[in-house]
């Protein structure tokens, strides 16, 4: 199995070496068999005696990360959809797309796609399922910026990653979650314990992450904003990522946990709810678009909105009509999308207000639009796949039942009428876009090119889609012992058995399908009188506005927020960190209990002492006050020469010499930097400022203080120090123990001090000198 | 005596920080400067101050200031002494190619 | 055996010297300095196969027993470090011919790298606090030299914004070593460790521990205190930047890694859950600023910063996946920092400008970079298979386990926006229509430029990919950090 998977993978690496080639051949004709052959290998397991496979491969088994696969009836079924639908597009693709293209690149993103796709409806592993889930985005990224010279497919791109990505890293944290919940990373293990995932505190989280992840990437409202802008993207991408396969890796996933959280309320709820509002809205708006791709992008919205929805009714009906739905929805959505490539291929258009009356030029593909479209609508024939699962979401809507609470019962109510309505958009715009296009009037001024059927071999992917329409439709129940019913008991956990047929009588649903058909046609022959609606609802509000200002503000904010600190000011910035670590280390020190003033082992004061402390510290605060080169030598020299004095008197009389001699070359130093830099003037700083800084230096002076009282009151051990006097002599050979530390004890220390001094007479050096060599120049 | 000098080197810590928090070159200078006292000031002190001899070996003599402190001050020293060297000429070359010692006219803009 | 450990710090030294002598024969400087990064590559891989087998190695310099003289240790942490640094080193090395200026290159660019790679690795390898303090100036004096190197206007402006930012924490950092010498006595990690456990971090010690935590957060970049550096890491060369933002901040972050698994640990309820808070303000503020600006080489740099608050969020987690998510993104974000920064290099040389907003459509001209960019922004943004990922898989269970929701959420959206601050570079940098005044016949330059980057990208990928090759290293090391027993025994009682 993992060479079904990996295989278009492996070509990806080779297909832009084949597209070299591309003069002589087509690089689609090249790369065709591939998905043909992990079609037909999947196609070997259809059958009703279908057993559920698992191949397992180590990668990262410490962190138990492993390929391994398991292929179920859920999988199988999208296996295929990925493998077949794929081949079809490929197929298509060699006739839409010119040899001129950049078809090495378009051909080895569409196959890192199939990969990651198949690898995450195969995937056991929730951390495999994630790598590929994250590449399927990724893949979508490049596909949709494919002609990334055109600014609007480059804004598709980005968005279609931002929205897709960041439901990624949700479900990533639903996934870790769940693994922290079970102790295990595979799936199947997860759903026998799903007990204890239901019973976890944990759950509501979990919940909320994994939802995120799926309504994003399945385009649900409010995040289907990206669907439509990912149209940019070449049309056979359009057909297999946005409407067959990638935007039913959501769906996927909530199919597969729907195994465990199938009891949740919670899950049905929000599931059903944002399912259906997503049909509504969908449907709604796409009779408002005029591009032929934007009106399918709706659609897509909607169909996926009614997909999840089901999913979230959760009893048996349901899940086999979600399941059939996303065989149903695939054919006749291909199909269209395809056909809507074609349309743009001929007539160099794909605004449905300059098409019309293409039926005479195109007959073919008007044929073919003609069962997509009444197919999508639910319109009730016996040859038309879309009816029956249709009929069947109606019926599932009107069974709702075991859950408990007042709300579930409102929303149980409400449901079954908020799928008739956005079934009967759906018939509006599946009428309107087979009409518009075909029929009406023939605007020929408007057109670039004029129209003509497409050639055979660009027909044959629809053809062959429209007949697995025309084929469900005839004989419903032809998939369901080999494919439909092991997918739904994959998703539903328990035997279900389904004959579908396309007369039940005289029941609900009936009516329900009625009711579109009759109100759906007054709405189409009355389009232009209430099309006005829109002006009001949803008016120039959108969802896309909330996004386009996210992500100006997320740079235009970022902006202003960081230019507010970051604005090159020295002494901006030492105030924030001084006042931080002020502020922090204070608290710590606080509510620690760190504080100690128990003054105790202190050296009596002395009067000399005491004045030279005064002297010095007189010195110190006068460095603020100096205006004059030579007396801020003098006070800095104070300082400096008053802490030789103080180490001669404590004891440090190798300390006071090198103090002694680094203070005098230090102040020669600064007398010849106060020759070069111009004179001290008077302090320039507003009342705040000043303000502020003697805070800051206060406040920070008193951490100080603090800390080294505290620090020094809590001598919790004796020092080392004893081991130096010790052995100075005995082992280090000297007398003087601050020199045998230095060269011996802590010789390394000293090592690199010198190396230090190096560093800083080299860089000085070439401060120096670089500037010189640049003059010469 | 050992509080005296902590508060002491935290006038010093206080004033460095002042000056650090000026505009003019030279005056945050003199901040490194008195900042690095007042760390030696308090590494000493904190290795208790007055409690013997200097650390130098001499016959009959058992009571010594310990000794660790004053090599770390010392190592710290050198290297400061390095380090404000380098800033003076630092500073200085900033002056003449900036035409300023003003670190207020030195924020630079989001341009560059 | 023991002088194994020290090795690693002598050998860059000697070539420092080396190469300060022969500045002017430059390509005499070139062959040397490749020279002795290989064997550093070499002897920095042999060391770390030598310990993970053997186990730490101490070198007691001098001959003095610990905690007196200065302990010199290889643990299983530091060898990896090293050896990930003698790595960046070593593309480094063959980087910067082609980056910088002959003029550049004579005055002391190898010295002052090697002198800082000596440095970072003495920093990585000691086992005393103040010889700790004293590696740290060797490492930024010798940044200092680097960032001054081709001394423009601007650059030495922000150089001097630099060095002053680092005085005032190195000061801190001595003031702060005096402060705990009072209270403990001793300067050795593992003898402060021991003891300080004995004292069961009682009083000051905590107060003292968040002090000492600032230090090393000036140098690591953390909020709030990382203002230093996002513009004077833009302003030198980028062979310089990359070596400062692979190896210098993660000194800094090393440091409160090793200082607070191994010492500070008993109120971790202070300590820590400061740092998860500065966590994840490190993260948003960081990426922020990715965000803020259009300049190129600003955006990568602060994509330092959060990588520094994830590490950290392990770090403050202070559990088994934490600080394993901590070690291993140190690890990756060490290689793939490098190799962005190489990338931008190349991307400005190709493009003229570091100015996103005058970029545009070079992929048609320059698709390899283009792609390694691509690759490497989604590195960075930690997604499968690649090295970010396994890192961030580890902290964000180990935040999900001591349900710190806010904290994972905090970095599941930076995750996002880092991958949008480096997408957008792709997005309008190599996408979109080609900019009229390309500069011409550089692509010998880029090529050049960009295969050290592609090396550096390829390590990368396979610490992702490869993890079970990597991952039993890094729960050696993180074990090692959570049981403090190994270190303190191999440093005072062999």
């Amino acid at each position: 199995m993992i060479y079904a998977v990996f295989a278009p993978l492996l070509f990806a690496i080779v297909i832009p070496f084949l597209s070299r080639m591309k003069h002589k051949i087509h690089t689609g004709w090249l790369i065709l068999p591939i998905p043909l052959f992990v079609f037909i290998y999947f196609v070997s397991f259809v059958g009703s005696d279908f057993e559920s496979q698992v191949s397992s491969y180590n990668w990262i088994p410490s962190l138990d990360i492993s390929l391994s696969f398991h292929l179920d009836g859920l999988s199988l079924l999208f296996a295929l959809l990925i493998s077949g639908i794929g081949s079809l597009v490929v197929l298509y693709s060699i006739y839409y797309l010119d040899k001129k293209e950049r078809l090495g690149h378009f051909y080895t993103y569409l196959y890192i796609f199939m990969t990651a796709m198949l690898g995450v409806v195969l995937s056991d592993n929730v951390f495999a399922l994630y790598a590929f889930w994250e590449f399927t985005s990724l893949s979508s990224f490049l596909l949709i910026g494919y002609w990334h010279f055109k600014e609007r497919s480059r804004y598709g791109a980005i968005k279609s990653l931002l929205i897709t990505v960041s439901g990624g890293f949700s479900l990533l944290a639903g996934l870790i979650s769940l693994t922290i919940i079970t102790g295990t990373t595979s799936i199947r293990e997860m759903v026998n314990q799903a007990d204890v995932i239901l019973e976890s505190s944990f759950l509501p989280l979990v919940l909320a992450f994994l939802l995120l992840g799926a309504f994003t990437k399945s385009a649900q409202f409010p995040f289907h904003i990206w669907l439509p802008d990912a149209m940019e993207a070449p049309t056979p991408v359009s057909a297999y990522l946005h409407s067959a396969t990638m935007v039913k890796a959501g769906i996927y996933l909530m199919a597969r946990f729907s195994a465990i959280f199938g009891g949740e309320p919670s899950f049905f709820m929000l599931l059903s709810l944002f399912g259906i509002v997503t049909l509504v809205c969908g449907s709604y708006m796409a009779v408002r678009q005029t591009d032929l791709k934007a009106i399918l992008a709706y659609s897509t919205i909607s169909q996926l909105g009614m997909i999840m929805a089901m999913l979230g009714f959760g009893t048996d009906i349901a899940i086999f009509a979600a399941v059939f739905h996303i065989l149903n929805h695939a054919t006749f959505k291909g199909s269209l999308f395809m056909i809507a490539g074609i349309v743009d291929h001929e007539t160099g258009t794909r605004d449905i207000r300059k098409l019309g009356g293409l039926m005479t030029f195109m007959p073919m593909s008007a044929t073919l639009a003609l069962f997509g479209t009444f197919s999508m609508a639910g319109v009730p024939l016996p040859f038309l796949n879309g009816f029956y699962s249709k009929e069947m979401f109606f019926d599932a809507s009107l069974q709702l039942s075991g859950y408990a609470g007042t709300f579930v019962e409102i929303v149980a109510i409400v449901l079954p009428y908020l799928a008739v309505i956005g079934s009967i958009f759906t018939f509006v715009y599946s009428m309107y876009l087979f009409f518009g296009t075909f029929r009406g009037k023939y605007k020929e001024e408007q057109l670039p090119v004029k129209p003509h059927e497409a050639p055979f071999m660009m027909l044959l992917s629809p053809i062959i889609l429209v007949t697995g329409v025309i084929v469900i439709g005839l004989f419903p129940s032809l998939f369901n012992n080999g494919l439909l019913t092991h997918a739904a008991d994959a998703v539903f956990g328990d035997e279900v058995t389904k004959e579908i047929s396309f007369w039940h009588g005289f029941i609900p649903p009936l009516y329900m399908s009625l009711t579109v058909v009759v109100l759906g046609t007054i709405l189409v022959l009355t389009k232009t009188k209430w099309e006005k609606v829109y002006n009001i609802l949803p008016g120039n509000f959108s969802f896309n506005q909330i996004y386009d200002w996210g992500v100006n503000q997320l740079e235009a904010a970022s902006n202003r927020i960081t230019f507010t600190y970051m604005n090159g000011s020295l002494r901006l910035y030492m105030v924030l960190l001084l006042a931080s670590v002020t502020a922090i280390t204070g608290t710590a020190l606080f509510i620690s209990d760190g504080i100690n003033f128990e003054v105790t082992d202190v050296a009596p004061v002395t009067v000399h002492e005491v004045l030279i402390a005064i002297v010095m510290a007189i010195a110190a605060i006068a460095t603020i006050f100096v205006t004059n080169r030579l007396a801020a030598i003098l006070v800095v020299g104070v300082v400096g020469y008053g802490l030789a004095i103080l180490f001669v008197l404590y004891s440090a009389p190798d300390l006071a010499l090198t103090q002694l001699i680094v203070e005098t070359v230090t102040v020669a130093l600064f007398l010849l930097c106060f020759y070069h830099l111009p004179n001290l003037t008077k302090r320039t700083e507003s009342i705040a400022q000043r303000g502020v800084n003697i805070v800051i230096s206060i406040g920070f002076g008193a951490l100080m203080l603090v800390m080294s009282i505290s620090a020094y009151n809590s001598q919790f051990f004796e020092t080392i120090s004893d081991y130096f006097t010790e052995n100075s002599y005995k082992l280090g050979g000297g007398d003087n123990i601050v020199n045998v530390i230095l060269v011996d004890f802590r010789g390394l220390d000293t090592l690199f001090e010198v190396s230090v001094l190096f560093g800083a007479g080299l860089a000085i050096y070439t401060l120096i000198r670089f500037r010189k060599n640049k003059g010469a120049k | 005596m050992e509080i005296l000098m902590a508060i002491l080197a935290s006038i010093l810590f206080a004033t460095a920080i002042y000056n650090l928090l000026q505009k003019q070159f030279l005056r945050i200078i003199i901040g490194t400067v008195l900042l690095s006292h007042a760390a030696h000031l308090f590494l000493l002190t904190m290795g208790k101050l007055k409690r013997g001899n200097p650390p130098v070996l001499v016959e009959g003599v058992t009571n010594y200031t310990d000794p660790l402190p004053q090599a770390l001050i010392l190592t710290s020293i050198v290297i400061s002494f390095g380090v404000t060297s380098f800033l003076l000429v630092l500073a200085y070359r900033t002056y003449t190619l900036n035409k300023s010692d003003n670190m207020d006219e030195l924020r630079g803009s989001s341009d560059e | 055996m023991s002088n194994l450990a020290v090795l690693p710090i002598v050998i860059p030294l000697i070539a420092s010297v080396i190469s300060a002598f022969i500045p002017k024969k430059l390509g005499l400087s070139r062959v040397i300095a490749k020279l002795f990064a290989i064997i550093f590559l070499v002897y920095a891989g042999y060391l770390a196969w030598v310990v993970f087998t053997d186990g730490i190695i101490v070198m007691q310099s001098s001959g003095w027993a610990a905690p007196f003289g200065i302990s010199i240790v290889a643990d299983y942490l530091s060898v990896t470090l090293v050896l990930i640094t003698s790595i960046v080193t070593t593309a480094a090395v063959f980087y910067a011919p082609s980056s910088l200026s002959q003029l550049q290159e004579t005055y002391y660019f190898y010295t002052f790298m090697f002198l800082m790679i000596s440095g970072v690795v003495g920093a990585f390898l000691t086992g005393d606090l103040f010889n700790l303090f004293v590696f740290f100036e060797v490492l930024l004096m010798a940044s200092y030299g680097l960032i001054v190197l081709g001394g423009g206007k601007v650059q030495l402006r922000e150089s001097l914004k630099y060095v002053l930012f680092n005085v005032f924490s190195s000061m801190l950092f001595v003031t702060t070593i005096g402060f705990i010498y009072a209270s403990v006595g001793t300067v050795n990690m593992a003898h402060l460790a021991e003891r300080i456990q004995e004292a069961e971090q009682a009083g000051v010690l905590t107060g003292l521990a968040v002090l000492l935590f600032f230090v090393f957060a000036i140098k690591a970049a953390i909020f709030p205190l990382y203002y230093w550096l996002p513009n004077s890491y833009i302003v030198p060369n980028p062979v310089v930047s990359a070596l400062f933002g692979a190896l210098l901040t993660k000194v800094g972050i090393y440091s409160i890694l090793r200082m607070y698994t191994l010492v500070f640990n008993n109120d971790v309820g202070i300590t820590h859950e400061i740092f998860i808070w500065l966590a994840m303000f490190t993260m948003l503020f960081g990426v922020i600023g990715a965000l803020s600006t259009q300049n190129v080489k600003l955006i990568v740099t602060y994509n330092i910063i959060p990588a520094i608050g994830f590490i950290l969020m392990g770090i403050g987690l202070y559990s088994t996946s934490g600080i394993e998510g901590s070690v291993y993104y140190l690890i990756h974000d060490m290689v793939i920092k490098a190799a962005l920064f190489f990338l931008v290099g190349a991307l400005v040389v190709a493009a003229g400008t570091d100015d996103l907003r005058k970029m545009g459509g070079l992929i048609t001209r320059y698709p390899v970079l283009g792609w390694l960019f691509f690759v490497g922004s989604l590195v960075l943004a930690g997604v499968p298979p690649f090295s970010g990922f396994i890192g961030k898989l580890l902290l964000l269970r180990g935040s999900l386990e001591q349900e710190e929701i806010l904290l994972t959420i905090a970095a599941l959206i930076t995750s996002l926006l880092i991958l949008y601050s480096m997408i957008r570079i792709f997005v309008r940098g190599f996408w979109g229509d080609t900019v009229e005044e390309l500069p011409e016949g550089q692509n010998k330059k880029v090529r050049n430029l960009t295969i050290p980057a592609a090396i550096l990208l390829a390590i990368s990928i396979f610490l992702g990919i490869g993890a079970e090759f990597i991952y039993p290293h890094v729960e050696t090391i993180a074990n090692m950090l959570l049981d403090r027993a190994e270190y303190i025994n191999a440093v005072l009682r062999e």
